[in-house]
């Protein structure tokens, strides 16, 4: 573990190698994150998007090592800052947790512990790593809750969860999780459980905090929209698989991933009609137990072949900046023909609509 | 401060219906209160009648225990007629024992119970883990009267560390003294606690270790000794407090069995003798300490609640 003083300012932060997470249960082996490779540079934002049950919250405990003990197999290593931290025990991780990586809880009403005070909850972390005394974390997590421009900062200190707006809870969560300045950040759904109106707010805090402390970012969302304005990279997970990975303005512009462009269709866009507002997509997640062989997406995809329904297709990158794993891209051929031939029966059917 | 007001008030109103019930209900259950009151033998017909003017026993329930009511808080409780001594005298050479029988089980149970439950949650069906919950449902089925039997015979019969016949010294006249001789009865009350306490607390505890807010505080890098005691433990108190709240009738009845086992002088012979000998003011008064007991000991588990979850605070302070 490096410590904060010799920190390198950039190169790569994380490394995951074939990374895979299984949990054995009655039902069978449910893979539920099944080989994820990737880097991350420090200082960067990566969004992880999928729809609800793709394996991201896993993939992201996965990486932080915070996974329920019994039933687990993990494989695969996480490489970071030149530790595999997927050899370490649990003793070796924590020392990593609240220091190094911390982490950003969906919903702040559950994860706050609901008979702690706001200020001894921020300040445990800095007491129990850092060493410091009452009187200084008070002090440290006051300025924390200005940090994270909580309203009435002083006040909040000495209020319990319950008695905060959900904003608050969850700014206040930020701050517990950048108490001891970590170099890596993870964020699941931070906004989920929040109001629309303080959404962004949250993803702003958390973009702003990341440039000033020069952290590392792993924002874990379903919806896509989050990570269009706040992340620098995208990677597209369906299945416990990557389908798609990309700098943030190559995969919008350059999208090559049927399930990316599903994904992007369901984004609810506030200036056309709701009936056509939200185009979900067709069919469900598949099992996790026993996944479709080939390719994960194929029983949903409008343009599956043949091909895709025997053969995996492999992550593979067409520049720098950008992976995917599909036979029949967006753009390609295939894609192409099909795409003339749903545009001609959509067609039709409108037509035969007005007759 | 609103919550307190509340539950005070409660207290008082439970503690005023129960003396009331066991008042007519002792009453009630003789020929002739009046009678008994003055006594088994020799008693003319006129210190019969004197009695009942005495006692206002001729007059209406509600007025009797208003006039009981009132004596009971001048505490002047009149005489037993059988024992020889004013009621007062009795029951406070006596009740003190039986209360300490009480509070030291508990207290004993929850100094063993916290860790062991703790432990066994915390490796939950771990080895430890399923001992105890063998060990806890065999200490559930064993009656008191049998563990009090086979502890004496070890304890006090074979290896001579605590006597058989305990007698009653005060913690404040000869404290090792003391211990040794409350020892085995303790013990006898405490063991079906510990394994109810024990269970209660390990169930909750497995449920408040899956909460978010665990993982959270796995998250921030904490140790699990400190997870378990400054974050589980506390979310997971409730039952525990219920129960002991709820028991401790439960315990006070113990401890009058097992005074009898050990021959322990506590208010278990007192009331044994006074209800044999229709003694009637000993077994009321008797009765009405046993539900002040109860009624504020539940009192301070209300308390505890509010200090244990502010959220119970907040809402009782603004409801
Ligand atoms: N402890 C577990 N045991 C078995 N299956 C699990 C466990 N945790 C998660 N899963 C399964 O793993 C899959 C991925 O879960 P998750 O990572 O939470 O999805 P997401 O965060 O993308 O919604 C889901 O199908 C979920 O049911
Ligand atoms: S590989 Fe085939 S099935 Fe899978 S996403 Fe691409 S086109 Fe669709
Ligand atoms: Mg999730």
């Amino acid at each position: 573990m490096t410590s904060a003083m010799h920190r390198p300012q950039d190169g790569t932060l994380l490394e995951l190698r074939d990374v895979r997470t299984h949990f054995s249960t009655a039902r069978g082996i449910v893979r539920a994150v099944d080989g994820v490779s990737f880097t991350l540079e420090r200082g960067k934002a990566l969004g992880i998007v999928g729809e609800s049950g793709s394996g991201k919250t896993i993939l992201a405990r996965s990486i932080m090592g915070l996974l329920p003990k019994r039933g687990t197999i993990r494989q695969g290593e996480v490489l970071y800052a030149g530790d595999d931290l997927a050899k370490l025990d649990l003793k070796g991780m924590r020392k990593f947790w609240g220091q190094e990586m911390s982490m950003i809880f969906q919903d702040p009403m559950t994860s706050l512990n609901p008979l702690m005070k706001i200020g001894n909850q921020i300040g445990e972390p800095l007491r129990v790593h850092l060493g410091m005394d009452k009187e200084n974390a008070r002090a440290t997590a006051l300025k924390l809750l200005q940090d994270v421009k909580i309203p009435e900062p002083e006040k909040r200190l000495d209020q319990y969860p319950h008695e905060l707006s959900g904003g608050m809870r969850q700014r206040a969560m930020i701050a517990i999780a950048l108490a001891c300045g970590p170099t890596l950040l993870f964020a699941d759904e931070p906004t989920t459980a929040l109001d629309v109106t303080v959404q962004a707010q949250i993803l702003d805090l958390i973009q702003e905090q990341r440039r000033d402390r020069n952290m590392s970012v792993i924002l874990v969302t379903h919806d896509l929209g989050v990570v269009a304005g706040h992340t620098d990279e995208i990677a597209v997970m369906y299945a416990g698989t990557l389908a798609e990975k990309a700098t943030t303005a190559e995969l919008f512009a350059n999208m090559k991933h049927p399930y990316t462009e599903a994904l992007l269709r369901s984004i609810p866009k506030l200036d056309q009609p709701s009936h056509t507002r939200l185009m979900a997509i067709g069919g469900r997640p598949p099992d996790l137990i026993t996944p479709p062989t080939g390719c994960r997406f194929a029983p949903r995809c409008p343009y599956a072949t043949e091909k895709c329904r025997t053969e995996i297709p492999v992550l593979e990158s067409i520049s720098a900046e950008h992976s995917f794993a599909c036979w029949n891209p967006v753009g390609s051929s295939h894609w192409q023909s099909k795409q003339d031939e749903l545009a001609s029966n959509a067609g039709l059917a409108s037509a035969g609509g007005q007759a | 401060m609103r919550y307190f007001a509340q539950r005070f008030l409660q207290l008082i109103v439970v503690f005023l219906i129960v003396t009331f019930v066991t008042m007519v209900a002792i009453q009630a259950a003789s020929k002739d209160p009046a009678r008994d009151l003055a006594g088994p033998l020799n008693s003319t017909e006129a210190r019969v009648e004197e009695i009942r003017k005495h006692y206002h026993l001729d007059r209406a329930y509600p007025i009797r225990y208003a006039y009981w009511l009132k004596n009971l808080v001048t505490l002047d409780l009149g005489n037993s007629p059988t024992l020889g001594a004013s009621v007062r005298t009795l029951v406070g050479q006596r009740a003190p024992i039986t209360l300490l029988l009480g509070l030291y089980s508990i207290g004993l149970a929850l100094i063993l119970s916290l860790p062991i439950a703790v432990y066994a949650a915390y490796r939950r069906d771990g080895p430890f883990d399923r001992f105890v919950s063998g060990a806890t449902f065999a200490a559930v089925s064993l009656p008191n009267i049998i563990l009090a039997v086979l502890l004496g015979y070890f304890f006090a019969t074979k290896w001579r560390i605590f006597p058989y016949a305990a007698s009653k010294i005060w913690p404040w006249d000869d404290f090792g003294e003391h211990v040794r001789n409350v020892a085995l009865p303790t013990i006898t009350l405490a063991v079906g606690l510990i394994a109810i306490f024990v269970r209660l607390l390990r169930a909750d505890l497995v449920n408040t270790l899956q909460s978010d807010f665990i993982v959270m505080a796995r998250a921030k890098g904490l140790s699990p000794a400190r997870i378990l005691w400054r974050h589980a433990l506390r979310s997971s108190l409730f039952s525990l407090m219920t129960s002991v709240a709820l028991q401790f009738g439960g315990i006070l009845g113990g401890a009058v069995v097992a005074e009898q086992i050990f021959a322990l002088p506590g208010m278990g012979l007192l009331l044994f003798q006074a209800v044999q000998q229709k003694d009637l003011l000993v077994v009321q008064a008797c009765a009405a300490l046993f539900a002040l007991a109860v009624v504020i000991i539940n009192f301070i588990v209300d308390m505890l609640y509010a200090v244990v979850d502010p959220r119970i605070r907040h809402a009782r302070a603004l409801g």
